[in-house]
């Protein structure tokens, strides 16, 4: 009986790690620029889930579930982090094998963590507008605000590169 | 400018094998990780005495009299483990830290999307021939955390009607531990206060700012029928949450 137990956790780390260690991994990366922080964690929401074990309605609610825990404790991090670390985009290639992600991904990491939140939230997960709302429980209109701005920074960083030639 | 591409390069981002290997030996052995069973333990005593004795010195009431309250308010906290209370004390006020990530996490994915910030402090009030106490809290809510048996998911149904919003279980255990609503204001007997550990959930302004001006009404009804009240303003510093007698 005991193994059983023992088995059937494994399988559920096996689980959650597979299904979705690299989405938060990525976005963890992405709002830290580091990828110990990151992994840090990443660790830290699966224990998290696993100790904790809420009930879900379905996948998406466990996704959303495991976005919030992660985002939240990044949001901690950098806060408590005073001293802010920037990964050098050379560093990009060691996660990301394709070159010409690199300077979107270098950019992105620049902006201030509320904005780029928004910004994966939305373009890399998909979600709408009210259930990032939910995840980051802010209002939707300061979800908009955010997304705008987001976007706005992105334009003028990649404006002033293309005009000074970077 | 393509914003769809941020999704191409975000994906792109691969977890290192070595990295995800490591993380499932250590969350494996998460054993070593203790379940935080939250447990009410007297936040330190100095912070009782601080608010105890400001009771005691005179202060003008609403019409601008000079009165003296004949009872003493008691602050709890509710803490993971006896060292994670941090009451930082000064003259004035006390002081409690913040540490309900996980519980913040959890009800921000719930289902009304109300925005709180759990304090983790109830109150006690002491006094002579006190019959009972009102409570009454300006914004927010106060919350009671519930631990129940069931040998199967609890209904919506049911949780709706026990005003039960947040659920978590040990998986197999039966044991399901959840937050019940209790609302803004309550009132209990004198002599049953150990009976209602209620917290306080203050809402926020989706960047854990409190408002400014959160008081809690405290209405003393003695057996006479006379009664008393004094205000507690509920402020923020950094990222503790701090009482003040108003």
């Amino acid at each position: 009986m005991l193994q059983q137990v023992v088995w059937s956790a494994e399988l559920e780390v096996e689980r959650i790690v597979d299904a979705y260690g690299t989405m938060l991994f990525s976005i963890c990366l992405v709002i830290l620029c580091n990828e110990k922080d990151a992994e840090d964690v990443v660790q830290d929401t699966f224990i998290t889930y696993l100790t904790k074990s809420p009930t879900f309605n379905d996948s998406e609610h466990e996704k959303a579930w495991l976005i919030t825990i992660a985002t939240n404790r990044c949001k901690n991090m950098r806060r408590y982090n005073i001293i802010r670390k920037h990964m050098d985009i050379n560093d990009l290639q060691l996660y990301s094998r394709n070159d010409k992600h690199h300077d979107l991904l270098d950019h992105l990491m620049r902006l201030p963590t509320k904005h780029k939140v928004v910004l994966l939230l939305h373009y890399v997960e998909g979600y709408k507008v009210d259930e990032i709302a939910k995840i980051l429980t802010i209002t939707t209109s300061a979800v908009k605000k955010r997304l705008q701005r987001g976007r706005e920074l992105l334009r003028e960083r990649y404006r002033k590169e293309n005009e000074y030639g970077f | 400018m393509d914003f769809e591409k941020i999704k191409d390069a975000v994906t792109s981002i691969e977890m290192p094998k070595a990295m995800d290997e490591r993380m499932k030996e250590n969350i494996g052995n998460r054993k070593t990780v203790k379940v935080n069973h939250k447990k009410w333990i007297p936040a330190a005593s100095v912070f009782a005495i601080l608010l105890a004795i400001m009771m005691g010195i005179p202060y003008f009431n609403k019409n601008g009299e000079l009165q003296v309250a004949n009872f003493t308010i008691t602050a709890y906290a509710l803490s993971d483990d006896e060292n994670q209370v941090n009451t930082t004390i000064t003259s004035e006020k006390a002081a409690i830290e913040l540490a309900t990530e996980d519980r913040l996490g959890i009800v921000s994915i719930g289902g009304d999307g109300d925005r709180f910030i759990f304090t983790d402090v109830m109150l006690k009030i002491a006094g002579e021939q006190i019959d009972s106490i009102t409570y009454t809290l300006s914004e927010g809510k106060f919350i009671e955390d519930v631990t129940f048996t069931s040998t199967k998911p609890p209904s919506s149904e049911w949780l709706r009607s026990e005003r039960i919003y947040y659920v978590f279980s040990e998986p197999g255990s039966g044991v399901y531990e959840g937050i019940r609503h209790i609302g803004n204001t309550y009132t209990v007997s004198y002599n049953e206060q150990e009976n209602y550990k209620y917290t306080l959930a203050i809402p926020h302004d989706g960047n854990n700012v409190i408002p400014d001006d959160v008081i809690i009404n405290v209405n003393v009804t003695y057996s006479d029928g006379t009664s008393e009240q004094q205000d507690i303003l509920i402020m923020q510093e950094a990222h503790s949450i701090l009482l003040k007698l108003k």
